[in-house]
């Protein structure tokens, strides 16, 4: 019983997620991947993977943003990458947030990037709780599915 | 391997093949690298991953037959993605898949000049991947280095009918193209005898036996490369001069010899995507006021025909090599010896153009067809009309032209007289711009040394409002190029369209009938650039480096109307959007196309050259007519100084041109293949 409310409560965090546009398509993607194709724990590393870049990147961009003179070519190439990433993933919202971010680098505006940079965060943050609540769930199915063995 | 066997073989693995494809994936993003991985096991490729591009470079060196294809992103701190791409492509005839989250189309498009087969966007959806072996067949198909492919050997080797089918599929069925991939062959073999031992070895090399001691290309030492290959010239670039250029140590004869030839075919499949691309730019863009004109009606019909061409011999490049291939399997020229085997090419295309001129007469109905089916005629009797021709015109060449000038009185024309002597390809092109109110004056062209040269160009542009008309009038000695002139003339003038076109007739009592071949490649790369609309120019000038020169100029080659092909293939007659003729028809063609108010680039290029090496003298003469004419309502389409910055670059080219002809000519070289590139050169020089 405790394994099928789990079962719910991911799914119903799943749901959320691509309801409210955090995760899209491609985030269905691998996880049809992962369960199709028998790589149990692929979507866990994926997105462990981008958690921990993704912060990487975010911490990079604001340390660039902080210089006294900001190379937004270096700033954009790190946005860049996120953006890459975040599509990988299927993290929509970082996503889309990061292409904002890219015109702001453009413009040069210092003020638009770290604008940019705060929204970007705050939507890393955000998936990223929710990712990380959706890999505990996960974590916790596969406990008790190994107990009830 | 029973031959039935076999053929199962072929079946099953064509079932089975993209399983097991080797893979490598090259992305800095972990992330995005993990889920290429992912996706690409899942389609049961044999992957290899590593997230530093130069990482991505050892591996394929150290094992460049452990590889069918490379995936790389673009962007990555240790080597830019192009920069891989262009060296995979150097180094080891590997198909390389693009892959960005960036879809301008700017890059794109930087990517498909460096070379890449195809370009993705993340997040890459497994559909796509699951089609991507395609790209390894292809490539098969259309590289002659098949070392990298040696475990589909067996589905490459064994029947003609085999690899005619992959064939089709790249070449958007151009009628001729059964047979075509043999002829390709033979065409590498040919080229080989001509470059001598080194192309042997390369050929001869076991893919999996361990080879020499590499020379690693590195970025340094192929931007020396490039360098000593430019300074020389495509076209003169032999190895020897190139190594004395480079001045590097260890590096031997063969090893720059072996490179040159990769970069030749480098170039010559950047130019095969280029036009590739263009052939569906041309399919998509069906409204595009160019391609309403006249003159483009039969493009479509035509495309299909361009596209294919280029994606085998039929580059300018590639037509240029063409001639060496075999003779017999054109049929229309009957050459004897080795060295007139490059009389071939005429034949060759030849044929093309001729399945081209059916073709193009069904998509035009409405244009003069009986201009076509003359065009037709004489592009079938090419090879037995020329040598009349060149006799008939060569008698009265002076009368005609003047009679020319006479009749164009009206226009204000500028001779260009050009010079030629074996000498210096500078010198040799002298220009002198002399203004004639309405009598146009023809210079003649020195005659030194026994070699009959004469280089006449005819040029008038409208496209500088300022400028009413500027005709320049190389002639030569041989009426052959001296009629169609006459019509170019009248017609620009009369149509207020800028034209371009350049008859040069270089007569050569030697055997060396390349220089036709030169000539022609020259002009359609001039040709093409001309009827490039200017922004789009812009984008490809953006890329900068001359490859992306060459191939830009591919590219417009394969969208004129007046391809090559054509023009070889009507002999004398020059080719204007819808009409293919013999030379007298010429002026009417014009006439049609300014009637048609249609867009129009074409160019004349005549080069008569007898060659000694056949029985009766050979002699061959054909034009190329390309100019630019820009409608009004065009024009608009087209900023001014654009199409300015276009003549100016069309002229040097057209210098270029000459000097490559001229150069040709003097030393009976056959590098035929690259002389093209050497135009584009010129012109990325003067750009």
């Amino acid at each position: 019983m405790a394994g099928a409310a789990l079962r719910d409560q991911l799914s119903a965090l799943l749901s959320s997620m691509f309801s409210q546009g955090l995760v899209d398509e491609q985030f269905e993607q691998l996880q049809m991947l992962q369960d199709e194709g028998g790589t149990p724990g692929f979507v866990a590393e994926v997105v462990t993977l981008f958690c921990d870049d993704a912060e990487r990147i975010i911490a990079e961009i604001a340390t660039l943003l902080e210089q006294p003179i900001v190379s937004f070519d270096k700033v954009d190439a790190f946005v860049h990458q996120l953006k890459g990433s975040s599509a990988s993933v299927g993290a929509q919202k970082v996503k889309f947030t990061c292409m904002q971010f890219r015109q702001f680098c453009q413009e040069k505006s210092r003020d638009g990037c770290l604008m940019a940079l705060a929204v970007v965060r705050n939507e890393f943050y955000d998936l990223r709780n929710k990712f990380q609540t959706m890999l505990q769930l996960e974590q916790q199915i596969q406990a008790y599915d190994h107990k009830q063995q | 391997m029973r031959p039935d066997e076999r053929k199962g073989v072929v079946a099953a693995r064509r079932d089975q093949f993209p399983v097991g494809m080797r893979v490598l994936a090259v992305d800095d993003d972990p992330v995005c690298l993990k889920v290429l991985e992912t996706l690409l096991l899942r389609c049961q490729y044999h992957v290899s991953t590593t997230n530093q591009a130069a990482i991505a470079l050892k591996m394929l060196r150290e094992n460049r037959d452990m590889f069918d294809l490379v995936i790389s992103d673009v962007h990555m701190p240790d080597m830019d993605g192009f920069k891989l791409l262009e060296l995979v492509g150097l180094e080891m005839d590997l198909p390389v898949i693009m892959l960005s989250v960036n879809g301008e189309t700017k890059t794109v498009m930087k990517g498909i000049t460096h070379g890449a087969c195809d370009y993705l966007l993340k997040p890459v959806r497994i559909e796509e991947l699951r089609n991507i072996w395609q790209h390894v067949v292809r490539r098969k198909f259309s590289t002659r280095d098949r070392a990298n492919l040696d475990i589909y050997e067996e589905c490459n080797k064994p029947s003609n009918a085999d690899s005619d089918h992959a064939h089709g599929h790249v070449t958007c069925g151009s009628p001729d193209q059964s047979g075509r991939p043999s002829k390709k062959r033979k065409e590498y073999y040919s080229e080989e005898e001509d470059e001598g031992e080194e192309d042997n070895t390369q050929e001869t090399d076991d893919p999996s036996a361990p080879k020499k001691p590499r020379v690693v290309w590195s970025v340094e030492l192929h931007r020396k490369f490039v360098a000593a290959v430019n300074q020389l010239g495509i076209d003169k670039a032999v190895p020897k001069r190139i190594l004395e250029l480079m001045n590097v140590e260890k590096l031997t004869r063969e090893n720059v010899a072996s490179h040159l030839q990769k970069y030749r075919l480098y170039l010559k499949r950047l130019s095969a995507v280029a036009s590739q691309q263009v052939s569906i730019v041309a399919a998509l863009g069906g409204r595009d006021p160019f391609l309403h004109m006249g003159a483009f009606e039969g493009l479509q019909g035509y495309q299909a025909f361009t596209s294919s061409t280029s994606l085998s011999s039929f580059t300018p490049h590639g037509l240029i090599n063409s001639p060496r291939n075999n003779p017999a399997a054109f049929g229309t020229q009957r050459v004897s010896a080795s060295k007139s085997i490059q009389t071939v090419t005429g034949g060759h295309a030849l044929n093309h153009s001729i399945c081209d001129a059916n073709k193009y007469h069904l998509s035009s109905p409405g244009n003069q067809q009986g201009n076509l089916g003359q065009g037709m005629a004489t592009s079938l009797g090419q090879t037995q009309m020329q040598p009349k021709w060149i006799q008939e015109e060569t008698d009265d060449l002076s009368t005609i032209f003047s009679g020319n000038g006479l009749a164009n009185s009206g226009m204000s024309a500028t001779l260009q007289g050009v010079t030629s002597s074996p000498l210096l390809p500078q010198e040799l092109v002298e220009c002198t711009q002399v203004k004639v109110g309405s009598q146009p004056s023809v210079l003649t062209p020195s005659v030194s040394s026994g070699h009959l040269e004469g280089t006449v160009g005819v040029s008038s542009s409208l496209l500088d409002p300022r400028v009413s008309q500027q005709t320049t009038i190389p002639l030569s000695e041989f009426s052959a190029s001296g009629l169609p002139i006459h019509g170019l003339f009248n017609n620009s003038c009369a149509t207020k369209l800028g034209a371009t076109s350049s008859a040069s007739t270089p007569v050569h009592p030697s055997d060396d009938l390349l220089v036709a071949r030169d000539t022609k490649a020259g002009a359609s790369s001039f040709g093409s650039t001309m009827l490039l609309p200017p922004d789009t120019e812009q984008k490809y000038l953006n890329f900068g480096g001359g490859n992306s020169f060459k191939h830009k100029f591919d590219e417009r080659t394969a969208d004129s109307l007046f391809d090559l092909k054509f023009v070889w293939s009507s002999g004398l007659s020059s080719q204007s959007a819808s009409n293919i003729g013999a030379h007298h028809s010429i002026s009417q063609r014009w006439n049609n196309s300014s009637s048609n108010n249609s867009n129009i680039g074409a160019r004349m290029i005549g080069q008569p050259s007898s060659s000694a090496s056949t029985v009766a003298p050979h002699a061959k003469s054909d034009f190329l007519i390309s100019g630019d004419m820009l409608v009004p309502k065009n024009a608009s389409d087209l900023s001014v100084p654009k199409l300015q910055s276009e003549l100016s670059s069309s002229s040097c080219s057209f210098d270029g041109l000459l000097n490559s002809i001229i150069k040709v000519e003097k030393d009976d070289v056959s590098f035929s293949d690259d002389l093209g590139c050497s135009d584009f050169y010129s012109l990325g020089a003067c750009i």
